[in-house]
């Protein structure tokens, strides 16, 4: 089970002192046709809890950061109306993380389902923006699908996997981070210049966004001092059973295939280690080659291991494709998919990326840089010119299908961009859950019992009925025969009576 | 073009590009090997980007 958190990137054309925390808000509240009723249940969330066994007494802002929450305590807004969580029928949540806009897809158990709700995201919040822009007056709301203002700050696109909690999160970490720190080669989305190091090359292309952005290897803290692994402890699932690995190095995609492939092949690696087969690799400066791998501008990305032996970032992610075949070959379509793509992008990287256009981000992306560059004369290491071209990169990234740039590509008869969904695909996802997941039972008692529904969260809803308080606890709902019983019950209830005393007889250990 | 996972078959491709240096050796960095895009409406968008949008557009850290 798996799923895509992904906060967008808000700016108001011609409004300077833009309120960017209201301004989320109130586009959030564009998705509603009434009145917003604060109903997400926080009671569950603790993200000082870290996998390690500890709690941290608070998360570290930033300077910058740390002068802006001061101001927000002094708005007088409630934070459950600032944040205006939503559940939508389709079983993603859509509230204001923060400042960003955030989309959570619903729990997926197909790469199919997953890059479709993405997409219905967008689609979404293309939506939000327009209402917005009708109904504020002046300025065009604009939203961008990416990772960095390009002046140091960072916002993310996170994965989020269900993991055995048997695993000790040591071999967790052992087995992700020369996975991670490599998978930018095809999974980056591609950034002119560079952040927070003011050593760099100004007028580097760097691979990933978030690449500047990671310096230590793991911590529970998401917003600085960000981690390559992620502790936070937060499982939505049967604590006792599981973990929710919470992967936060990861850029937001434009490409499907890049969302796709970046998700799978992550998948397949979690089984290796599941199994016990993970490569046995161990970089000498996991922090250091991140980095250093997105801004090679030689494109050969070498990395040290521990043992000081000098490897590739593409040797590495052989290492993993080689294992993942052995164990996964022949399960499944998507599995042979994953596979295949995977082995094409790396035997194109050995060489020419051309045929990865329309395939990987940071490709097509430089690409479009490029021949712009050629067809204006524009210099990279001119300050005015890399201006340019960074709010190309920037337009790249706009979710406007007018505007963006990358949309636009995608929408030519020549643009060869790979498409794994349609417009069947992503309407059907707008409305309705991914099948045989908890998703479809929270999206559906959403549509069906939402006047009885009091409060909710990713693993319980609680309704209110005949004057008391009952709740559905979908901790255990986690697996697609789980699933399936309890969507047939509420297939079957007439009224959420009906649906407690069924879900009461068939799971009766609730 | 849309294809599904059952497909497996990558039946189109954009087109082969030339030019640029991406010969591998030691002679600096190298570039993808790159053609205009063969969009005209693309192209002509990117002109009319504001080369100062993203000197203006400014957000706070995320997670």
């Amino acid at each position: 089970m798996f799923g895509l958190e992904t906060e967008y990137g808000i700016q108001v054309d011609g409004v300077d002192d833009l309120d960017v925390v209201v301004e989320s808000m109130e586009l959030i509240r564009c998705y509603l046709r009434e009145d917003f009723v604060a109903r997400w249940d926080y009671g569950l969330e603790n993200p000082r809890r870290d996998m390690r066994g500890f709690e941290v007494d608070g998360l570290l802002n930033d300077r910058d950061e740390t002068e802006h929450l001061q101001k927000d305590r002094a708005r007088k807004i409630p934070l459950k109306d600032l944040k205006s969580d939503l559940i939508l029928g389709n079983g993603a949540r859509l509230y204001n993380d923060h400042t960003h806009p955030e989309y959570s897809t619903a729990e997926c158990l197909t790469l199919a389902d997953l890059v479709a709700q993405d997409r219905a995201g967008e689609a979404i919040l293309r939506h939000c923006a327009r209402r917005r822009s009708a109904s504020r007056g002046r300025g065009v709301v604009r939203l961008y699908k990416n990772n960095t203002d390009f002046d140091g700050h960072s916002y993310g696109c996170h994965e989020n996997f269900l993991l055995p909690r048997s695993i000790p999160f040591d071999d967790v970490i052992a087995a992700l981070l020369p996975f991670l720190v490599t998978r930018q080669i095809y999974a980056g989305a591609g950034k002119v210049g560079v952040e927070a190091d003011s050593r760099a090359d100004p007028g580097l292309y760097q691979l990933a966004q978030r690449s500047d952005f990671f310096e230590v290897i793991a911590s529970v803290d998401t917003m600085t001092r960000r981690p390559l692994v992620n502790t936070r402890d937060e499982p939505h699932a049967d604590a006792a059973r599981y973990r929710r690995l919470h992967i936060i190095i990861g850029d937001a995609n434009l490409c499907e295939w890049a969302t796709a492939l970046k998700v799978g092949a992550l998948r397949l690696v979690l089984d290796l280690l599941v199994a016990g087969k993970a490569p046995r690799l161990v970089l000498a400066d996991p922090v250091g080659a991140v980095k250093a791998v997105s801004r090679d501008p030689r494109r050969r990305w070498e990395v040290e291991l521990e043992d000081r032996r000098r490897t590739t970032a593409i040797e590495i992610q052989r290492a993993y494709l080689e294992g993942a075949r052995e164990l996964a070959a022949g399960r499944d379509a998507e599995t042979d998919w994953v596979l295949g793509e995977w082995g094409f992008a790396l035997d194109a990287l050995g060489g020419d990326p051309a045929p990865l256009i329309g395939r990987c981000d940071w490709v097509t992306k430089k690409w479009l840089l490029d021949a712009f560059a050629e067809a204006e004369g524009l210099d990279w290491q001119d300050p005015g010119h890399r201006a340019w071209l960074q709010s190309q990169d920037l337009e790249y990234h706009n979710v406007d299908p007018g505007e963006g740039l990358f949309l636009l590509l995608e929408r030519s008869e020549e643009g060869g961009v790979y498409r794994l969904s349609d417009a069947a695909a992503v309407d059907r996802a707008l409305v309705q859950p991914p099948e045989r997941t908890r998703a479809r039972f929270r999206g559906r008692a959403v549509e069906k019992f939402g006047a009885a529904v009091r409060s909710l969260n990713w693993d319980s809803i609680e309704f209110q009925v005949d004057g008391r308080l009952a709740t559905v606890d979908l901790k255990c709902c986690v697996d697609a025969d789980s699933a399936a019983i309890f969507n047939d019950k509420l297939d079957r209830a007439g009224s959420v009576a009906e649906l407690l005393q069924a879900l009461s007889e068939a799971v009766p250990e609730r | 073009m849309t294809r599904g996972f059952e497909l497996g078959e990558r039946t189109t491709r954009p087109r082969p590009m030339d030019g640029g240096d991406d010969g591998g050796d030691d002679q600096g960095p190298r570039r993808p090997k790159v053609e205009r895009p063969d969009t005209d409406d693309l192209l002509r968008r990117m002109r009319r980007v504001d080369p100062n949008q993203a000197r203006r557009y400014r957000q706070r850290t995320g997670q």
